[in-house]
This record gives structure tokens, sequence and C-alpha cells, in this order.
């Protein structure tokens, strides 16, 4: 080796030591992991935001964490493929992150956290809803959206004695969320005496649904339950079943709570129902997320008041751990008690929050509440 | 007068020689014959002066002007088209377009107007047709305009490749081995017909291994062996060349491969 | 029976979609060989050129007093966008290594896959785009069946696009030389065809007929999304390959089968297993018949 090569060499590993020891020093380091690209993109890129705005707002409001200049986010982009949430999983490991918010896609979110429960990081998924993600009893593993059993006997329940349904026809795409979904409610429907004339599939990325919607306007059900994972397959079946001429009442999930799939199944959105948890828009709390979030980027979304209550309460954890230390913090999870911008926050034994799923009907391109499980008609 | 002339030209491929140093000229108004032995360069030649092959010495001169270095299709443009001594036709397409398509270079309209069917763009398709029909109509071949090339007789074939050749109006023609593969009245008819383009005022240069065929048609020979031309004369004149007579005439008489 | 018909209708429309696509793969493989794997991406790019101009024509209220004008004009543009970034794409990515081993372009078409699809992404975003909804809305009711005013116009579209696409392949002069230059390039560029024009000419065709689907599926299917030319550019390749790769009637009777294969298992068998049953068929046909329902041997009439 020459002389000239040999000091460049040594220059660049002490630049690099210089710098990593430099950035660690600084600031703390949180993931996030969700499909930045491919189908769900959008509802990923929701979720980066949320935690994004979170940061911020702890930053500015809460001034930080002690002992750190900053609060530095890798985003992480696990395509809604399992194998890449793993991948994504081991790299957040590599990083040395305190926490990591995500994932979106049940299917990442259960092997991912099993590889990060194993480095004792805690994870907090701000929209997987499958009931496996909270029930295998990892220590870890925290979530702030709702969960899929709790959601299905609501939507039962909703059909059943709002809608008077008597038959449904009931559409999944095979993902572990929308999937397990639909069984829910397809065993809680028949609990409750209403027929379920078919549970068809479609497939992830499908843009044609005029094979199973001529099946659907052939059966003529009551109810054409849509549990698609994500707005986008939402809004096309719901503009190909109105264009069918399809009569069955669409009552659909939380994937679909987002403002854009009124803006692309425009009228043929009118009129559709959807289970979500309930936020109350009008509290402190969700103003001061929305005051931030959407001059920056636009309308808010399904999963990101989820995703940026996840992140303010690992953040206050942290905080309050005064430490980085996994125990510590999960020691102080456990603790919280706030109202967040989604929901008043308070995580169970098992790491689940509650949900608190209500009816929401799509009336004037707004989601409007529409029926509480406890209470009826709202208003 | 020289029309189209090789200038002292060397190609070698890798170690081999397959010409060198050669020199000669197609006159105008001229049928002249390109003779030799198996491999003797014959094809190289006509490789050379269509620009497929480039010389690794010498020149080549079209018109007062060197062609050396010119893409092959505007060596065929300015005028000097050729067929092949293994037939390349277009076998899928009929022998209308493969004589249409011949005369590409003497249109110029652009996609454009071929999509959307201006008249002048169909009064030129029009054009071209009526000239590919006369120019199969002169080699006798227009009864199968519209059959597809290959399912045409043989000699049909080698006669369709001539009339895409002529299609294209060329100034010189070269010939490769055209009446390979055809009976005696075939080829003699054939040569009638190589008769027939001279007087059109097309030069022609003619490869051919039936001396009988090149000793009656051709104004002009020029024998090579081994890429060194050997003689040059008169049809009498190459006959008595004892030179000839070992390298080519001696041999059992024409041979093909 | 009235939903073997509905069916029938719906397969029609999705067969045709795929076979405006398989075009474009199946042409440029006749003239160069070369699987172009970011031809998708022109069927993607297309849709949003035409959501472009079409909001934007609605937004002047032009829609309303000039459908026809409107319509064509945005279909006209999204086409020539497309023609012209094929073209593009063909000089930087594959000209230069048009002398290389297969492999290599083969490569640089996954690159611009990629290149393209994100491109798209970023500037276009992550969420769908929706087109304008109030564009021929409803249909012809009979019973139960219903045809969508959209669905007649892209059955008719497509086929007249088929048609065109044929005459010019073999009824005109540059149809010819395309033929030509995919029979044997050594000997078209002897009698003076450009065979860089005609690889070209070959790119802005097939890209500029994926726009056009591109365009349809977005009026058919509501949106268009950044990520929209993955899917139906795989099946369209799979579709180019059943009819026999090279053969254009073969792709467009390869794209009307595996959208007829597609309907109908998942309206008579089901949904989940829909794009298995369009691969069994492939399967099944490549093995009888390696080179494809139309593909006769390595030169047959291609372009
Ligand atoms: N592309 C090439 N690469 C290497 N050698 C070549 C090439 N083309 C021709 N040759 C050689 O050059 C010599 C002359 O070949 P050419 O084909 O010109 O002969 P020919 O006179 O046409 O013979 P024939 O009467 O058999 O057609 C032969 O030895 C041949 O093998
Ligand atoms: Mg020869």
């Amino acid at each position: 080796m020459s002389k000239k090569n040999f000091s460049i060499m040594v220059m660049a590993i002490i630049t690099t030591l210089f710098i990593i020891s430099a950035s660690s020093a600084e600031s703390l380091k949180i993931g996030s992991m969700s499909p930045l690209t491919g189908p769900y993109a959008s509802d990923g890129t929701d979720i980066k935001n949320g935690v994004l705005t979170a940061i911020e707002v702890f930053e500015k409001q809460e001034g930080g964490i002690p002992g750190y200049d900053k609060i530095e986010l890798f985003p992480q982009d696990d395509v809604c493929d399992p194998r890449n949430a793993v991948a994504a999983a081991n790299k957040l490991i590599n990083l040395k992150v305190v926490g990591v918010i995500g994932a979106y896609c049940s299917s990442c979110t259960i092997p991912a956290s099993e590889t990060l429960d194993e480095a004792k990081i805690v994870m907090i998924t701000p929209a997987s809803t499958n009931e496996q993600v909270t029930d295998r009893g990892l220590p870890y593993m925290f979530r702030m959206c709702g969960r899929d059993d709790d959601q299905a006997p609501a939507a039962a329940k909703f059909m059943k004695e709002s809608l008077n349904a008597k038959t449904i026809f009931i559409i999944d795409d095979k993902t572990t969320y929308s999937q397990g979904l639909a069984d829910g409610v397809s065993k809680n429907s028949k609990a409750l005496g209403m027929n379920v004339v078919t549970h068809d599939h479609v497939n992830q990325g499908d843009k044609d649904f005029s094979a199973v919607l001529t099946k659907v306007k052939a059966a003529n059900p009551d109810i054409l339950y849509m549990s698609l994972q994500g707005y986008s397959p939402a809004a096309l079946m719901s503009i190909q079943a109105k264009r069918m001429g399809i009569k069955a009442q669409i009552v659909t999930q939380d994937a679909t709570f987002q403002p854009k799939f009124m803006e692309v199944a425009k009228d043929a959105a009118e009129g559709v129902y959807l289970t979500y948890g309930f936020t109350d828009p009008t509290t402190p709390e969700y103003k001061a997320f929305q005051q931030i979030y959407e001059p920056k980027y636009g309308k808010i979304a399904a999963y990101a008041t989820y995703a940026y209550d996840s992140t303010i309460a690992l953040l206050r954890a942290i905080k309050a751990a005064g430490s980085t230390e996994p125990d510590k913090i999960k020691a102080e999870l456990m603790k919280l008690d706030f109202n967040g911008a989604s929901k008043h926050v308070k995580f169970k034994e098992n790491g689940d929050s509650g949900s608190s799923y209500i009816a929401f009907k799509v009336q004037n391109g707004q989601f409007v509440p529409y029926w509480d499980p406890a209470k009826g008609l709202i208003k | 007068m020289a029309h189209l002339e090789l200038k002292n030209i060397t190609v070698r491929f890798g170690g081999l020689y397959a010409l060198s140093e050669l020199s000669f000229a197609i006159h105008t108004g001229e049928i002249l014959g390109l003779i030799g032995p198996n491999g003797a360069g014959k094809t190289t030649i006509f490789n050379v002066l269509t620009g497929v092959y480039k010389p690794t010495e010498g020149d080549v001169i079209f018109e007062g002007e060197s062609i050396l270095g010119k893409k092959p299709h505007e060596i065929f443009s300015r005028g000097v088209a050729r067929t092949f001594q293994n037939i390349r036709l277009f076998s899928k397409m009929t022998a209308l377009e493969n004589t249409m398509v011949a005369m590409h270079c003497r249109s110029n309209k652009g996609v454009m107007g071929a999509l959307l069917r201006t008249n002048s763009q169909k009064a030129e398709e029009a054009y071209i047709k009526e000239k590919a029909l006369e120019a199969l109509k002169f080699m006798g071949v227009v009864q199968f305009a519209d059959s597809v090339a290959s399912n045409l007789p043989y000699g049909s074939q080698r006669r369709l490749e001539i009339a895409r050749a002529l299609a294209s109006e060329p100034k010189v023609l070269l010939l490769d081995e055209p009446a390979a593969g055809m009976n005696p009245s075939e080829s003699s008819e054939l040569m009638k017909d190589i008769a027939r383009i001279s007087e059109r005022g097309i030069d022609v240069l003619l490869v051919e291994h039936d001396m009988k065929v090149v000793m009656g048609v051709c104004n002009r020979i020029v024998c090579v062996e081994h890429g060194i031309k050997i003689a040059e004369g008169s049809p009498q004149e190459i006959q008595n060349n004892p030179k000839v007579i070992e390298a080519y005439l001696g041999q059992p008489a024409a041979k093909h491969d | 029976m009235d939903s073997f018909i509905q069916q029938l209708i719906n397969g029609i429309t999705l067969g045709g979609i795929y076979a405006l696509i398989a075009l474009g793969y199946t042409m440029v493989y006749g003239v160069i060989q070369l699987i172009n794997f970011a031809h998708g991406e022109f069927f993607a790019a297309g849709g949003y050129v035409g959501v472009i101009f079409l909001s934007f024509f609605t937004g002047l209220g032009y829609m309303e007093t000039h459908p026809i004008f409107c319509l064509t004009a945005s279909f006209a543009l999204a086409m020539m966008y497309c023609a012209y970034l094929a073209i593009g794409v063909e000089k930087i990515a594959y000209k230069p290594l048009r002398k290389e081993a297969r492999l290599a372009a083969l490569l640089s078409a996954l690159g611009v896959s990629i290149f393209l699809s994100n491109g798209l992404m970023l500037t276009q975003g992550v969420y769908d785009k929706a087109y304008p909804s109030e564009l021929f809305q409803g249909g012809f009711n009979f019973g139960i069946i219903t045809i969508g005013y959209l669905q007649v116009l892209i059955v008719c579209l497509t086929g007249a696009l088929l048609v065109a696409l044929n005459l010019l392949v073999f009824k005109t002069k540059i149809g010819m030389a395309m033929r030509a230059t995919a029979q044997d390039k050594t000997m078209s560029a002897l009698v003076a065809i450009g065979s860089n024009n005609i690889i070209s000419l070959t790119f802005a065709i097939g890209a500029g007929l994926a726009a056009a689907a591109g365009i349809m599926v977005g009026l058919y299917y509501g949106s268009v999304r950044y990520d929209m030319g993955f899917l139906p550019g795989i099946k369209a390749f799979s579709a180019a390959v059943l009819g026999g790769i090279g053969n254009i009637t073969g792709a467009m009777l390869g794209g009307l089968i595996i959208g007829m294969v597609e309907i109908f298992g998942a309206g008579y068998i089901s949904g989940e297993y829909k794009d298995v049953f369009a691969f069994i068929i492939l399967i099944g046909v490549l093995y009888f018949k390696p080179t494809g329902i139309m593909g006769e041997n390595i030169d047959d009439t291609r372009v």
C-alpha cells in the first residue's frame, strides 16, 4: 500500500469515528416502520408524518429530553412485506434506537416485534389491529389503536341494530389484518343471526373488482362488507359498485378512515359506513396536533393521530425514566395516563390501550360520527 | 470510364489475407465478370464495395468520390445494390413487399404521414408500388407478387432478389452467383435478363462459376485467386490465360458450396 | 346466464386493456429482442398525464361544453408524451447497450422501471389521484346486466387502436420497414432502412398504446397511482408471452385470454386465486407450445 493511500484510509477511519461519536453524543434515536412505497405508501407516510409532528411538538413544547440535543427519527420502509419488516427491525437494532413506532400492517408488526423484543426495544404500533399483536405476551409490544376483536363485534352489532341487515356479502384482500377482521365480522354476524351469503377474497393491488361485484349484484345482499387494506382499494371498489348499480349498503373498516377515500371515490363514498376508533376533534390535544400537522402534511388521515400519540407516549416515558434502559421505559409507559390527540391513553397489562369503535357515515365528503355501540345513534 | 473502383484493397481477417493489394474497376456501360476458385475472395470484394467490410488498406471510389467507411445503407442509397450468394429475402413478407422495402431510401415521408394517411403519402406509396411491380415484371416474377417469399420456387427467389435490387434504381448492380442452383435453361434465361439490365444503363458486376454463362454475357472478366488478381481482360484473353487455366479452369468445373 | 354475459363483458374490457399494454412488450421484443420491463411505467405515466389534462379541462368547464375535444386532446397529449418518453428512454438506457450481452439491457430496463416509478412517486405523491368523476358515469341496463358507458368506450377505443395498429404494420410502408427490421436487421440496414428510426418508432407506438390504456384505466377505475404500472405490466407481459412474444396478433389474443381467465376465475371459482389461474394457463400453453399460441418459430412475422 502506498503512503498516500494509507494516509487517506487513516483519515477516512478517523472521520468516520468522529461522525459516529459526534452523532451518538447528541441525539436520541427512535425508529419508525411503515410502508413508504408500494400499495400502502400513503398510509405509511401518514404514520411517518404523525411521528415527525410528535417529535417537533415534544421538542418545542415539552423541552425535549435532557442530555440530548435533539430527537432523531430513522424512518424505515417495510412495504407491508414481512421480510422487509424483519430487515428493518434488524437495521433499527444496529442503529441502537430506543424505541420504534410501527408497523402499519399486522403482518409486519408481528414478525418485526419478535426481533425487536429480543433486543428489548419498545415497539408501539399505531395501526396494527390484529389480536395477535398483543396476545403473544411480548413484554415490549404496545398498541395505540384498537383491536379487531373489538372492532368486529362493533361492526356486526351496528349492521344488525342500526341497519337491520339480514344478509351480508364479505370481501377481504387476504392480509393478516383484513382477513382476520373479515373472519371476525363473519363470526359475529352469524352469532347475531345474520346470514353471511358469501365470504370472497380479492388480491392486494387489484384494481378491477368487476368479477366479484357481479357476484355481489347477483346475490343482492343487504350489506357489502369491505375489509380491504387501505383506502385506495376501498375507493375503487365503491366506485365500481356504484357504477354497476349495486344496491347493497357498503360497510367498511378503519383502514378506510382517510380523507383521500372521499377525494377519490367522490359520490360513490357518500353514505358508506365504517367503524373506527372514536376521536373527538374538539379536544385541545387534537387541535394542538392539527395545528402543526395540517399546514405541513395536509388533512389528518387514519393513523397519523395514533402515530402522534404513540410517539408522545414513548418520548414521555423515556423522559420520565431518565434513561434509555428498556425496563425503566416500559415501567414508565405503564404509568402513563394522559389525554392524547386520539383518545385517553392508558396502557393495559398486555400492552393494549383499549378500543373505542363507533360507526361513522360519509356525509358531504366528511366522516361523521353516526352510531355508538353503547349509546346508539349519535345526536 | 471507371464507375466503381477498388484501389489497392487489402482485407485481413486475423492472419488470413482475404484480399491483398487488389485493384480493378467497373466501367460505365459494361458487364464485368468476376471469377475465381472457392474462397478466392469474391464475396469479400462485394462486402467491401457495399460497405459491409471496411478494408484494412486501400480505397473505394464511386463516381469519382471515395466511399470508404460509408455505412452500407448510404452506399445503397447512392446507387450500389447487390444480391447475395445465400438468398437473403425477408422470408415472411410477400414478394411485392420485399421489393417495396428496398425503395425505402427513395421516399421521404415520415411516420406522421404514414399514420395520418396524407394524400402525398398515399401518392408516394402508390408510386412505390407501381415501381416495385415493374421490377417484378422485369424479372418475370410478377405472378408471385402477393406470395410469401419463402413459398416461391428457388429460381424465382433468386430473381426476386434481383428485382428487389433493381427496385432501388441502382447505378451499379452486384450479383453474387445469381445462377447458383438453377438448371441450364433457367440460367441461360437469367443471362438474357442480365443483358437486359445492362441495356437499361446499369453497370453489372457478376460473380459466376458457370464459365459458359460468364463467357457469354460479360464484356470483360477479372480473375482472382487467394485474394490476388491474377488476370484481367476480354473473355478470349481470360480463356487463354495460362494462370487462369491453372488456377481455375484446370479444376473440375463449377463446384458449389 | 345473466351473470355470465356480465362477466364476459367485464372480461373483454379488462382483456382489451391488457392487450393494449401487451403490444408494447411484443413489438419491442420483436424488433430488438428486449423485454422492456419499464413498459408498465409508460402505462402509469399515461394515466397521470391523462388525469392532469382532464382535471384541467374540467376545471375550465370545457369538459361539459366540448367533451369530445377534451377527451381526444387528453388522449393525444398523453400518448405523445409517453411516446417521446419511451424514445428518450431507449436512446439513453438501451441504445448504448445494443451491442452488449442481452442481460445488460434487461438490467438497464429494470433500473429504468424503478427510476420511472419512483420519479412518479416523488413528483406526484404516494396518494391516489382521482379522475374527474362526472365523466361517463352510468351505463346501459338490461335487467341485471349493466354495460357501463366506459366499458363501451374502452372496448371501442381499444378495438379502433388495434385496427389502426394492424393497418400501420401490415398495410403501410413504414409498417413494412418495421417488419423487415424485425426479421433481419442486417439486411434491412443494407436496403437503407434506418434501424434507429424504426426502433424509436416501435418504442413510441408501444408506449403510446400503453398511455391510452393508462387513461382508460384511470377513467374506468376512477383513479391512478404511481405504482399502477407494476401488476398490469406483469399481466400484460404474460399475455405477450402467452400469445407468442414478438407476434402482434398473439399479444392481442393473449391479453384477451388473460383478462377473461382472470374475470371468470374470480367470478366462478374464487377471486383469491384468479392470478393463479392466469399463470396456470400460461404455464400450460408454454408446456405444450413453448413459443406461445401464435409464435410459430423464431423468425415469425414479428415486429
Ligand atoms: N468474416 C470473415 N471472417 C473471417 N474470414 C473470412 C470472413 N469472410 C471471408 N473470410 C475468408 O476470406 C476468404 C475469402 O472468402 P470469400 O467468401 O470472399 O470467397 P469467395 O470467393 O466468395 O468463395 P465462394 O466461391 O466459395 O463463394 C475465405 O478464406 C473465407 O474463409
Ligand atoms: Mg462467395
